[in-house]
């Protein structure tokens, strides 16, 4: 774990900024910047309308850091490699590190795709390179994740995700969250700079209060982006099925925003549910609020149809120590259940059985604490501190082979 | 998981060398599942093992039979906390199943492991 002091640039998205991957591009800044290997590091984020990336609570925690950050890059913005190579340029930077989804730099199809080869234009320009694959064009289902209503379109989509992928894994090292997913890459790509680096748990939290918290109301809590896999509608037929049973303690709460993909779906899944008193939509939540979002929920529900991998709010319900009810989609029971999590399994889309699986952990105070107390241990089993070393370790690694 | 301590002084090293290691080596075993349930047991032995004066520490992989990344993790914390005080950390013999993880993470290039004896 020795290696030179490095000048890092870190490609993320960025509050204020919301577009997906900011919380987790907040928190992995907030760790790397005080990193032993790090002499200093500079988050080349996301322009957007809310405003500068703002690292000022970053400052305040690593007072010590030399960190600055500098709005680069534009979601759907065609010249993003070339701006954000300019600027490693301009930084000196030694290595970068991309913190990167399928649709991190935008979701129209030219602007995406050219987006993702900014670590081969990084390369090109002979800056060290590693990659935050937080996603596989693989697994993602492009019907069901609304990128197209067509079929065929889908499998146009499929191959040209597999040709992006080929150019993501000409990046230094492409690290990767899930072990069963390094082992595809590396089989199905044939590559060998694929591997496996944690997720990494955002906090070191005080261990939380397990089981369901008091009254009045019992929460149940969804939170994402919603509208494209990830619906609530089957979540609202559920909890009317346990409004039906006769438990008249509940709260359902819908927290998040639509994803970029289905402006309007909270909004037509609110006016489907007026009749019901205790279903709340928080909207966006802020980094200050999900603590108490999390804490004060009796379960977490995951109403998916179909996923891309892990889950970063499972990552989250695990730090605050809740049960979860999660759909039993096989790739994803696995990827989850490999990574230490555990969950009272539902089948996706069937409201009845979803109704059984909040029923099962509202009803049993002790099932529910010892749920999340292994969702806890999963969550925080490794620092995301270490997971910064272990990058800063593979950026010594690449640079010392150069 | 069982944590037995052994000899230092068996094994050879990552070129099949005997491993040249001072007075204040010390080893121990791990046996079974280490993973994260397991890894504070792992973290407080090694806390005793590091307020011994202990800078040398051989961790025998050989009779684990699942490791988790939480627990490799603890390695590599291990590995960077004596290696800060002039020390390291060696991995002996590990089992196919930590063969496969350090392979996973490439940290079999970040760690020094002593082959089989």
């Amino acid at each position: 774990m020795h290696g030179t002091q490095l000048r890092i640039g870190f490609v993320t998205a960025f509050p204020p900024g919301r577009n997906s991957l900011n919380e987790f591009g907040f928190h992995f800044v907030n760790h790397l910047a005080s990193s032993d290997g790090v002499e200093s590091l500079v988050v080349l984020a996301d322009e957007t309308e809310a405003g500068p990336p703002d690292i000022s609570e970053i400052r305040a925690n690593n007072p010590d850091a030399d960190v600055q950050a500098e709005a680069v890059w534009s979601f759907n913005d065609v010249t993003n490699p070339a701006r954000i190579v300019k600027a490693a340029r301009r930084h000196k930077l030694d290595a970068v590190i991309i913190n990167l989804q399928f649709a991190t730099f935008g979701d129209g199809k030219i602007p995406g795709a050219l987006g993702l080869l900014t670590p081969i234009a990084l390369k090109a320009a002979g800056v060290p390179t590693g990659l935050i694959l937080h996603n596989l064009a693989d697994n993602v289902d492009m019907q069901d994740a609304g990128f197209t209503d067509s079929a065929l379109m889908a499998a146009i989509m499929n191959k040209a995700g597999r040709v992006l992928t080929r150019a993501l894994l000409l990046s230094d090292y492409v690290a990767l969250t899930i072990p069963r997913y390094v082992e595809f890459v590396r089989e199905s790509y044939g590559t060998g700079n694929v591997l496996l680096v944690p997720h990494g748990s955002f906090e070191e939290m005080a261990e939380p209060k397990f089981g369901i918290p008091d009254g009045p109301k019992r929460k149940i809590l969804a939170f994402g982006k919603w509208g494209t896999y990830k619906t609530v509608d089957v979540l609202v037929e559920a909890f009317r099925d346990l409004i039906g049973r006769g438990y008249d303690d509940l709260e359902l709460v819908i927290a998040g925003t639509d994803s970029p993909n289905s402006p309007g779906y909270l909004d037509s899944i609110a006016a489907g549910c007026a009749d019901l008193d205790n279903v709340t939509f928080t909207g966006y939540v802020a980094e200050e609020d999900v603590e108490e979002l999390f804490s004060s929920s009796a379960v977490t529900a995951f109403p998916y149809t179909s996923t891309t991998g892990s889950s970063g709010v499972l990552h989250q319900a695990g730090s605050y120590g809740r049960a979860a009810a999660l759909p039993d989609i096989g790739d994803f029971t696995e990827v989850i259940e490999e990574e230490g999590f555990i969950g009272q399994y539902f089948t996706p889309g069937d409201a009845a059985s979803l109704a059984d699986a909040l029923a099962k952990l509202l009803d049993d105070d002790e099932l529910n604490a010892e749920h999340g107390e292994r969702n806890y241990l999963a969550a925080s089993g490794i620092p995301m501190a270490e997971v910064c070393d272990w990058h800063i370790t593979h950026l010594n690694r690449v640079i010392a082979g150069n | 998981m069982q944590i037995e301590t052994v000899s230092h002084r068996q094994g050879a090293g990552p070129d099949g060398a005997q491993l040249q290691t001072d007075g204040d080596a010390r080893a121990c075993r791990i046996l079974g599942r280490f993973d994260a349930h397991e890894s504070e047991q792992f973290r407080t032995y090694f806390e005793d093992v590091v307020a011994e004066g202990t800078k040398m520490f051989i961790v025998d992989l050989s009779e684990v039979d699942f490791v988790d990344s939480t627990a490799l993790a603890e390695l590599v914390r291990a590995m960077k906390q004596l290696r800060q005080e002039g020390g390291n950390l060696i991995l002996r013999r590990p089992s196919n199943a930590v063969r496969i993880i350090l392979e996973l993470t490439k940290l079999d290039q970040a760690f020094t492991i002593e082959a089989a004896a």
